[in-house]
């Protein structure tokens, strides 16, 4: 395979460049955003990219996981690492359940259904606040550095942490893709009907790959959870900053593609940032603004997003050079 | 007795939502698309009136008639962004009109500023009482504004040769070309009197509700449970799933307490989705 040397540059860059950024910088902390939002579009992916299934309500197993291991470290003082696979488990179930209402629908209903799924639960971790905290949020305990707790003072363990979580997610996405299981979604993707007719349960394919969609963000939200300390039901239940970030990363890079949500996630994470760096102190709004015009542009440029644009781009050019 | 006063209130403000939700799917209707910026025109028709108000002085239930039309001009720009993506697939024209969602509201933050705005009026407080009920009159004369826009747009769509060719566009896009009708004129019109009629429902709503740019995330999910309710596109099941709607959403503030109010709307519209997706009123298209 011709792309290896590249992606084992790239990867020698993505472990040996923050040991020239300050381990607690700003820098590094967008870089390790961008990493875990990375990972998050590529959990997307598997049923988004794969089956075509657009949802717009991945923040409900993104949050459940952030609330999962935080209540159980909170209440039970366990490890966000056994927190991590509870969430996992919990995100699962909730797919699960989910995966009744919405498994007949597909397009406009999916996404509708899906936000609906996850202001359903934002609205219940704000109201329940004997349990969640509600609108004021949920403090992760403070513990001194240690990996058996998962919690660091500098930014750099997080940063690796979360590049190991990208890797085995795109793991996971690479080898469904090549498996009989790819195959199916792609068939659901082509077309339903012509899916059933071959002989594909459909319904059984998609859930399945919702399922391990919702596990692998439940428990992404874990590691956010652990990054920022602190989280309230509008940051990790979040339409905007979560669902539609998330979707939206992978949209642009190029759907149903491995290097998709990571081209999507270093242009889009880092743009954000310099936005807000730079607009956000002028006038409340304005970096939003800018995340919007950005959006549609792209809608309107290429829907099909950048790997597809810069293809096209390239093809032009080598049909230009003979003649 | 607090069950039929509940009914009643509900009524009231649901013939509100039918007029907001009519503007949604009307869009759906004609256009195939759902449009998820619809209530930041609603917002945008709130101040189209709370500044007609406090710079005009015209009461809100007036400067309703500016909203629409203000909103209508508005809504026809959708030529230069919706159209480029009618043929694009689904996610494209999600993620469109997210982005429109985006800017829109963001916009308003940076002209307006956040803060709530609210108008006054003489009647704001007053109330009629019939026999043991009462009826705010705020909420009677919303209701009223409502009625008449909704039996504007029935003789609009049923009587006008626009308002039909507009259906005619909704029922098959490739047979109304072939009839002479520019679809594509009809589908901007719809989108301006979708959004207009959308924008119209805010503003007459202003007599007893604050005004600021995040407003729309309070009607969104209302105005499409009440859309999901009557089947997308469907006009007339948004009229009785706004009031559907209404009356839910005013009983359930008799049983749960406010935070949990829109958790049973969510709960409905999923529940209308997974088991009747075309709505519950009408034929399944």
């Amino acid at each position: 395979m011709k792309y290896w040397p590249y992606l084992l540059a790239a990867l020698a860059v993505a472990v040996l460049l923050p040991l020239w950024l300050a381990p607690s910088g700003y820098l590094i902390r967008v870089l390790t955003l961008a990493l875990l939002f990375a990972a998050l579009g590529q959990a997307w992916n598997i049923v988004g990219g794969l089956a075509n299934q657009i949802s717009l309500g991945h923040a409900a197993f993104f949050g459940l996981g952030a609330y999962t291991s935080t209540l159980l470290l909170i209440n039970f003082g366990l490890s966000p690492w056994i927190g991590m696979l509870a969430a996992a488990g919990i995100g699962a179930l909730a797919a699960f359940v989910l995966s009744f209402p919405t498994m007949r629908l597909s397009g406009h209903y999916f996404a509708l259904a899906t936000l609906a799924f996850s202001e359903v639960l934002r609205v219940l971790a704000s109201s329940w606040g004997s349990v969640t905290g509600g609108p004021a949020g949920l403090s992760v305990p403070f513990s001194p550095d240690s990996l058996l707790m998962l919690q660091f003072k500098s930014t750099r363990p997080y940063y690796y942490i979360i590049l190991a979580a990208l890797l085995f997610v795109t793991a996971i996405f690479v080898a469904i893709r090549r498996s009989a299981l790819g195959y199916r979604l792609r068939a659901v993707k082509e077309s339903i009907s012509a899916a059933e007719v071959i002989g594909v349960d459909t319904a059984r394919v998609k859930v399945i790959a919702s399922v391990i969609s919702a596990a692998l963000t439940a428990a992404l939200g874990v590691i956010y959870a652990q990054l920022t300390y602190f989280f309230d039901p509008d940051s990790v239940f979040g339409i905007i900053s979560i669902s539609i970030r998330i979707a939206l990363i992978t949209i642009l890079g190029g759907v149903g593609t491995a290097i998709g949500p990571i081209i999507g996630s270093f242009l889009i994470v880092p743009l954000e940032e310099l936005a807000n760096l730079l607009l956000s102190s002028r006038a409340a709004g304005l970096s939003q603004l800018f995340f919007g015009i950005l959006l549609i542009a792209i809608i309107l440029v290429q829907p099909r997003g950048v790997l597809v644009l810069i293809r096209n781009i390239v093809t032009r050019a080598r049909r230009r050079k003979p003649s | 007795m607090a069950f039929i006063q509940a009914v009643l209130d509900g009524l009231m403000i649901g013939g509100v939502y039918a007029v907001i939700s009519i503007g949604l799917t009307l869009v759906f209707g004609v256009m195939g698309i759902v449009n998820f910026a619809q209530a930041e025109f609603l917002m945008l028709g709130m101040f189209v009136a709370y500044f007609a108000w406090a710079y005009l002085g015209l009461d809100p239930l007036i400067g309703s008639i500016l909203s629409f039309i203000v909103i209508f001009c508005i809504g026809l720009v959708q030529r230069t962004l919706i159209q480029r993506v009618m043929k694009a697939p689904p996610v494209a024209q999600i993620f469109l009109t997210i982005g429109l969602l985006i800017v829109i509201e963001n916009l308003a933050l940076l002209a307006f500023g956040s803060s709530f705005r609210s108008v006054s009026t003489s009647y704001q407080t007053s109330s009629l009482r019939i026999g043991p009920l009462f009826v705010s009159v705020p909420y009677l004369a919303a209701f009223c504004m409502a009625v008449l826009s909704g039996f504007a747009l029935w003789l609009f769509t049923d009587r006008s040769w626009y308002g039909q060719a507009m259906r005619a566009t909704a029922q098959n896009p490739l047979a109304a070309r072939l009839m002479g009708i520019d679809v594509e004129r009809m589908q901007q019109i719809a989108f301006g009197l979708g959004v207009g009629l959308t924008a119209f429902g805010g503003a007459i709503v202003l007599p007893y509700f604050t005004v600021n740019p995040t407003v729309g995330s309070q009607f969104v999910v209302l105005m499409f449970t009440a859309v999901v309710l009557g089947g997308l596109g469907n006009v007339v099941g948004a009229v009785i799933g706004g009031l559907a709607v209404g009356v839910i959403q005013s009983l359930s503030a008799l049983l749960f307490p406010i935070q949990l109010q829109n958790l049973v709307l969510f709960l409905v519209f999923i529940g209308v989705l997974a088991l009747r997706p075309t709505g519950l009123v009408g034929s399944s298209r």
